[in-house]
């Protein structure tokens, strides 16, 4: 699972004002990497993201996911790779409201066509990692925003997709809940996981191996931390 | 399995938003319902008619003598009319082609009396063949036959009423009734036959339930005219091969009769099928304007649901988008859609089915109009519903399937 992207650019344009949101970014990311992104507001971090999850496309440049140019790719198959390939979580959860939580939890597995015996198993067995075992049946609005956020990263996981997007996910939550959820992180990416990880906060891009920053739509700064550092030594 | 899902969604959806939606099926209810409604009565007309001139049998013409003022029946006595009679008969056979056979037929109003019970009824003198004719079969006894027309026996074939009204649960076969100052002996009693409701052409409606049929040779022999210059029958009836020429015989036969009676315009022709074909032409009418009705209805109905989905889709973009983001396909976002639509104008197509079923029975229990609903009605005012869903369900869906995923996951 690699992600290679070159000089990348994204313009928004509403009416008669252009927004150059990236404005030529270079980025390699390898298999089981956990990379944080950080930026002002506004750099250009959740653009990046979308494209890097399919939900968005370039204006120009390249973006080989796992070697296939994906601006060859149509429409249903831009979906099936968001489905089987990348698990998308979000600042906002974006849960269902009217669906509980195993219910949210099976959606990916609807549309990748697993009968419903076996979702249902899969969905359970994805709460029960993030130690929600007894609260499948409570809808989104029964709890609590950490709690969301493991249901979101279940819905996430479920498919076991390998590749991890994450969007500030712990943007709407204290700090000692975006603790635990930035160890669940941790844990995914010690599984084998590709994770990368949109912050603005340096002690949550702390939790990541490699930190990149932008600043208005460009990289300018990308470096593996001490820590892992020493572990890469380690490992050569 | 999606499918199974969509369901389920769309039916949660429709139970969340109940007045919304009832309020949205209204239009494919009351189209459905009406569908139902008038083709039943449509098709309850029908039958009525077709039972109707199936009675006067649908390859028959009938030739009535008119009822005629004495004074314009001495005109056309003067004007050498013999008013229609066995010569008339004699003629048809002869010359008309392809007449199957001839029933003359004799009518005087009478009283009638059984023991202490009196009735008025009308006697018809008639010749065996007219039971094939008319389609007379006898639920007791049998009708008249060759032998009692050639020996003049005093017989006769009672119809129901009057056998119900005169013997009660009795055996009436073997009793003997007076009709005016003869006495004569039921040898039949004839099968109910519906009522006569309406007038059709010259014939006026009567209850032939309470007619007694006796031999026309009898009739001549014992029954006066009632007036003097009467002419000797009151109705020819002609059956011929196939109804496809029915009217170009009709025509010969007019014209027969018409120089037999030296001009004189005493008679009337009256021809069932032809008349079948007028009330069908009429009712046809009836049909497109029941059509049309049916047809604004559910076109209200189905913009009332292409209204309600666009507003769903709008309401629930946000929703779209995360499905989008997390891996359903253009033709998932548009199949729940569809199914949406379909779901409600389903559910309404069977609510107006329930009412138009039960719209149909009050009325034919509460007026004289008879309904019959058809199977066929049923599954066209159904499969309408399901089209309407369908097709005015598929632009919002279309619309909810063509949103960009990035922009509808970040609609507020
Ligand atoms: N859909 C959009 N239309 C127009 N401008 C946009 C859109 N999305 C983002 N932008 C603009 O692009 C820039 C980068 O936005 P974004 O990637 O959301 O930044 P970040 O996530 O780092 O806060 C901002 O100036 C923002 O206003
Ligand atoms: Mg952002």
């Amino acid at each position: 699972m690699r992600i290679q992207i070159k000089n990348l650019t994204k313009k928004y344009v509403m009416g008669e004002v252009e927004v150059n949101a990236l404005r030529g970014v270079n980025l390699n990311i390898k298999a089981n990497e956990f990379v944080s992104i950080m930026g002002p507001s506004g750099s250009g971090k959740s653009t990046l993201m979308n494209i890097l999850g399919c939900l968005d496309t370039p204006t120009t440049g390249q973006y080989l996911f796992d070697s296939i140019d994906v601006s060859t790719l149509d429409d249903d198959k831009l979906s099936e790779i968001r489905n089987r390939k990348i698990g998308f979580i979000f600042q906002t959860f974006n849960l269902l409201p009217k669906l509980d939580a195993v219910s949210n939890v099976e959606l990916p597995l609807v549309y990748a066509g697993v009968d419903k015996a076996e979702r249902r198993e899969m969905a359970i067995n994805a709460l029960k990692r993030m130690g929600l075992a007894n609260r499948g049946g409570h809808k989104p609005n029964e709890l609590s925003g950490g709690q969301r956020q493991r249901v979101a990263i279940a819905r996430a996981l479920v498919t076991n997709p390998g590749i991890l997007l994450a969007d500030e996910p712990t943007g709407n939550l204290d700090s000692k809940t975006g603790d635990e959820i930035m160890a669940v992180f941790r844990e995914l990416h010690d599984e084998g996981n590709t994770i990368i990880l949109i912050t603005h906060e340096p002690e949550i891009a702390e939790y990541a191996d490699r930190g990149i920053v932008i600043r208005d739509g460009l990289i300018t700064s990308d470096e593996i931390h001490a820590e892992a550092r020493k572990f890469h030594h380690a490992q050569l | 399995m999606q499918i199974e899902e969509n369901i389920r969604v769309a039916f949660n959806g429709l139970i969340e938003h109940k007045v919304r939606s009832f309020l949205t099926m209204l239009g494919i209810i009351f189209g459905v319902a009406s569908v139902i409604a008038m083709l039943s009565i449509g098709e309850g007309a029908k039958r009525e008619a077709i039972k109707k001139y199936q009675q006067l049998g649908v390859n028959n013409i009938i030739i009535r003598d008119m009822d005629l003022s004495d004074k314009e029946l001495e005109e056309a006595r003067a004007k050498f009319s013999p008013g229609l009679s066995m010569k008339d008969v004699e003629a048809i056979r002869q010359v008309v082609p392809q007449v199957v056979d001839v029933a003359p037929q004799a009518e005087r109003e009478v009283e009638t009396k059984y023991s202490d019970k009196s009735l008025k009824a009308t006697l018809v003198g008639v010749t065996p063949c007219y039971s094939e004719l008319l389609n007379y079969t006898a639920d007791l006894g049998s009708f008249i036959q060759e032998d009692h027309c050639v020996r003049q026996l005093k017989v006769c074939v009672i119809g129901a009423d009057v056998a119900a009204k005169f013997f009660n649960v009795s055996d009436p076969i073997g009793q003997s009734i007076k009709v005016e100052d003869q006495w004569l002996e039921v040898v039949g009693v004839l099968q109910n036959k519906s009522l006569f409701t309406e007038t059709v052409g010259e014939l006026a409606s009567r209850d032939l339930n309470s007619d007694i049929y006796i031999p026309l040779s009898t009739f001549n022999a014992r029954f006066e005219p009632t007036k003097q210059l009467s002419s000797e029958l009151k109705q020819i009836t002609v059956k011929v091969e196939d109804t496809g020429n029915i009217s170009h015989i009709a025509g010969i036969v007019e014209n027969l009769v018409s120089r037999h009676h030296f001009k004189n315009k005493d008679f009337s022709i009256v021809i069932p099928v032809e008349l079948l074909k007028q009330e069908e032409k009429e009712r046809r009418i009836y049909n497109i304007l029941l059509g049309s009705i049916a047809a604004i209805s559910l076109l209200v109905g189905g913009i009332g649901i292409m209204n309600i989905m666009l507003a769903t889709v709008m309401e629930r973009t946000r929703e779209i988008g995360v499905r989008r983001a997390i891996g359903a396909k253009r033709d998932d976002i548009l199949s729940q859609f569809i199914t949406e639509s379909l779901v409600i104008s389903i559910t309404g197509g069977i609510i107006g089915v329930l009412i138009g079923l039960s719209l149909s029975l009050t009325i034919s229990l509460s007026t004289e109009i008879t309904t019959n609903v058809t199977l066929y009605s049923v599954v066209i005012a159904f499969l309408f519903s399901v089209l309407v869903g369908v097709t005015f369900g598929y632009l919002p869906a279309k619309k909810a399937a063509n949103l960009k995923p990035i922009e509808s996951i970040r609609y507020e």
